[in-house]
């Protein structure tokens, strides 16, 4: 019997060059650290805040110390974004939404977080969205501000932008940070001995790489995520600000439609960021939603049978 | 009530807190082609194009509650009968009672946007060539890897005497071959990891606290043949079983086999390799020492760069070259997605001595 051919088919194939594609694990095994967890405040209930594209999570300066006395605020920047690592960076994984949404879920893990109340601005209410419909068990609310599941219009959707506005978009991204290099390099230049003028002005952009806040946005801007709403299990508050240009109320109305059980919160506050412009209102908002929903709740048990009868209805 | 800046060479504008525009100059007016009473009670975002309104309320406007200025901001505005206006804009924002008032400038762009769209243009191009570049390589790698790999497989085969047994001579000469398919396929995983790495592909590092001895020991009989086919000695001293890093074993196994396979390379027939290791604070250091010819300085920190590798002509002596001279970017790369480094010292003439600086156990709690 010739028991070569099976030997030698083998010489023949790919065994080691690695070409497999890379899945699973993490790079960094630190993920506090990976995407700069900080948290805070008296209650035992997790709320964690999510920042959009564009900043980090210094957007939720004005609104968690409203929630500090009752809950536990976790604040965190994506990889690429704020004080994350950014060696930890991967293309792959942050090439779309999902490997954001893993972010959040590799930090409800690393902190034990049950329950947890999610509120994102923009994009990172569609990354909320994309977590909890993976772990629905980890979350109890999302709390949406200004969220979109597709920005570019695609008839009869109409989700404000043509695919020409967002390419504009990214060059105007590139020439701002072409922009600022120039700015800063003589500055630099002129202070070897002040390192810390590099640090202000990197803050002042939050995302710290030209390259991954390019691709962090058309990771955002050419996203498609309706069919991932009506999937979602979890209870969820739109709040939709007037005169909102990335996410009009139109976009909010469809996201209120798809979500089942969904409220949906008009704001007076104008723009994109009723965070950052109208905290107040922002606060009173959510508070009143958080009270309907007679949060923080006594036991998981209890959740479970509560999200049951929601889907009931 | 604008005063002087009315005829200002640059554009100026107030809004507030809200958004709403509160005054304009006429220079600003003259360059949109706009009346005042178009442009006054607006909101400023209505003033810009789509693009700039998503670069306004996603970036703009969040570091202007930040902090009180942005300074150098590309934007394009389009409201007037002119079209579309490219300016570099800075914002200041001042209280006036309990609001907020921005006071804006903006620069008109003319020949430096030209300039700008250029550099943007060919960065663009630099990028999409990089990737290509970088695919073309792992393809090309990943392609001639599988048929190298079959020639070194075929040789075992023979040598095994699968075939038959082979005379003397044609001993030699497969075993010659095996030996040239061998280089061939370093030099091919040495692209691989190179290109792998500057895609920023490689994720899965399984970082975890390991022992430097047992990592070392499995190096060492990895190397054990080298070291006397090239006559060198070979010590180890001050590694203590106890000692121990956070790392991907097999990462730091691939870095240590790429140092000691170096200073086999660069030390003469006689020479010696010392492995130490040291702990200082929260690093754990180890130090792979040869007696070879040595780095000159101005060459110290280029030997990290890809595709450098120190010229001939600058040893004394000369020198062999083989390889692409990606083993030392690929190891300092590791190293540092370890949250570690790798550095060298040397004197010419001496020696070199290459050292890995991995974080011990207790420096890894966690911030939060």
């Amino acid at each position: 019997m010739n028991n070569e051919a099976p030997l030698t088919r083998a010489l023949d194939l790919c065994g080691h060059c690695g070409c497999a594609p890379v899945t699973g694990g993490f790079l960094v095994g630190d993920i506090l650290s990976r995407n700069n967890v900080k948290v805070f405040g008296r209650g035992r209930q997790p709320m964690m805040f999510a920042h959009g594209f564009g900043c980090d999570q210094n957007m939720w300066r004005f609104i968690t110390p409203a929630f500090a006395d009752d809950y536990r605020i976790v604040l965190f920047d994506y990889v690429g974004s704020g004080k994350s690592d950014i060696a930890s960076y991967d293309a792959r994984r942050y090439g779309s939404l999902e490997g954001y949404a893993r972010d959040v879920l590799d930090i409800c893990r690393a902190l034990h977080l049950e329950d947890v109340i999610f509120v994102g601005h923009s994009v990172s209410s569609m990354i909320g969205v994309l977590a909890a419909n993976r772990e629905p068990s980890l979350f109890a609310n999302l709390i949406l501000v200004g969220p979109s599941p597709r920005y570019i219009n695609d008839s009869p959707y109409v989700g404000g932008f043509e695919r020409r506005d967002i390419e504009e978009l990214l060059d105007t991204m590139d020439k701002n940070y072409i922009g600022w290099a120039n700015y800063l390099a003589p500055a630099i230049m002129k202070n070897p001995d002040r390192p810390e003028l590099s640090a202000e002005l990197s803050d002042s952009f939050c995302s710290t790489d030209p390259v991954i806040a390019r691709r962090f946005a058309e990771a955002t801007f050419y996203a498609d995520n309706r069919a991932d709403l009506a999937r979602l299990e979890i209870p969820a508050l739109v709040l939709q600000c007037a005169d909102d240009i990335i996410a009009p109320t139109t976009v909010g109305e469809y996201v209120h439609r798809e979500l089942r059980g969904s409220q949906l919160h008009y704001l007076e506050a104008t723009g994109h960021c009723p965070h950052m412009s109208h905290p107040e209102e922002t606060i009173a908002a959510i508070k009143d939603y958080l009270s309907q929903a007679s949060l923080p709740l006594d036991s998981s048990s209890e959740r479970a049978n509560r999200k049951t009868e929601r889907r009931r209805e | 009530m604008l005063g002087a800046l009315e005829r200002a060479p640059c554009g100026f504008l107030t809004f507030d807190g809200g958004g709403i525009v509160l005054s304009a100059n006429a220079t600003l007016l003259e360059m949109l082609g706009v009346a005042r009473e178009v442009v006054v009670g607006r909101r400023f975002e209505t003033l810009l194009t789509v693009s700039s309104r998503i670069f306004y309320q996603t970036h703009l406007l969040p570091m202007l509650k930040l902090q009180p200025t942005v300074e150098e901001l590309f934007l394009t505005l389009r409201c007037g009968e002119n079209g579309d206006v490219a300016v570099l804009a800075n914002v200041a924002r001042h209280e006036d009672g309990d609001r907020g008032i921005y006071d804006c400038v903006f620069m008109r762009l003319r020949e430096r946007r030209k300039w700008e769209d250029e550099i943007v243009r060919a960065k663009r191009v630099a990028e999409e060539a990089n990737r290509a570049n970088s695919a073309l390589l792992s393809m090309m790698s990943h392609d001639v890897r599988t048929p190298i790999g079959s020639i070194s497989g075929y040789c075992d085969l023979l040598l095994m005497g699968i075939r038959g047994p082979l005379r003397e001579e044609q001993r030699g000469d497969v075993e010659r071959m095996k030996k040239a398919s061998e280089f061939v396929l370093g030099l091919i995983d040495d692209i691989l990891s190179f290109t792998r790495l500057r895609a920023g592909e490689v994720a899965r590092f399984d970082m975890k606290t390991i022992d430097v001895e047992s990592v070392l020991a499995q190096t060492e009989t990895l190397m054990g043949m080298r070291f006397e086919q090239a006559g060198v000695g070979y010590e180890r001293r001050e590694c203590t079983p106890e000692l121990k890093v956070v790392a991907d074993p097999d990462r730091l196994q691939q870095i240590l086999l790429n140092l000691l396979t170096n200073a086999v390379k660069f030390t003469p027939r006689g020479g010696k390799l010392t492995v130490s290791c040291a702990t200082e604070g929260e690093w754990t250091r180890i130090n792979v020492a040869d007696t070879g010819r040595g780095i000159p300085p101005d060459h110290i920190e280029q030997i990290f760069e890809p595709f450098v590798q120190v010229p001939a002509s600058a040893i004394a002596g000369g020198g062999t070259q083989k390889g692409f001279g990606l083993g030392l970017a690929i190891s300092r790369s590791l190293a540092r997605k370890m949250n570690g480094d790798l550095t060298v010292s040397s004197t010419l003439g001496e020696g070199s001595t290459f050292t890995v600086s991995l974080r011990a156990p207790d420096s890894q709690a966690p911030s939060a």
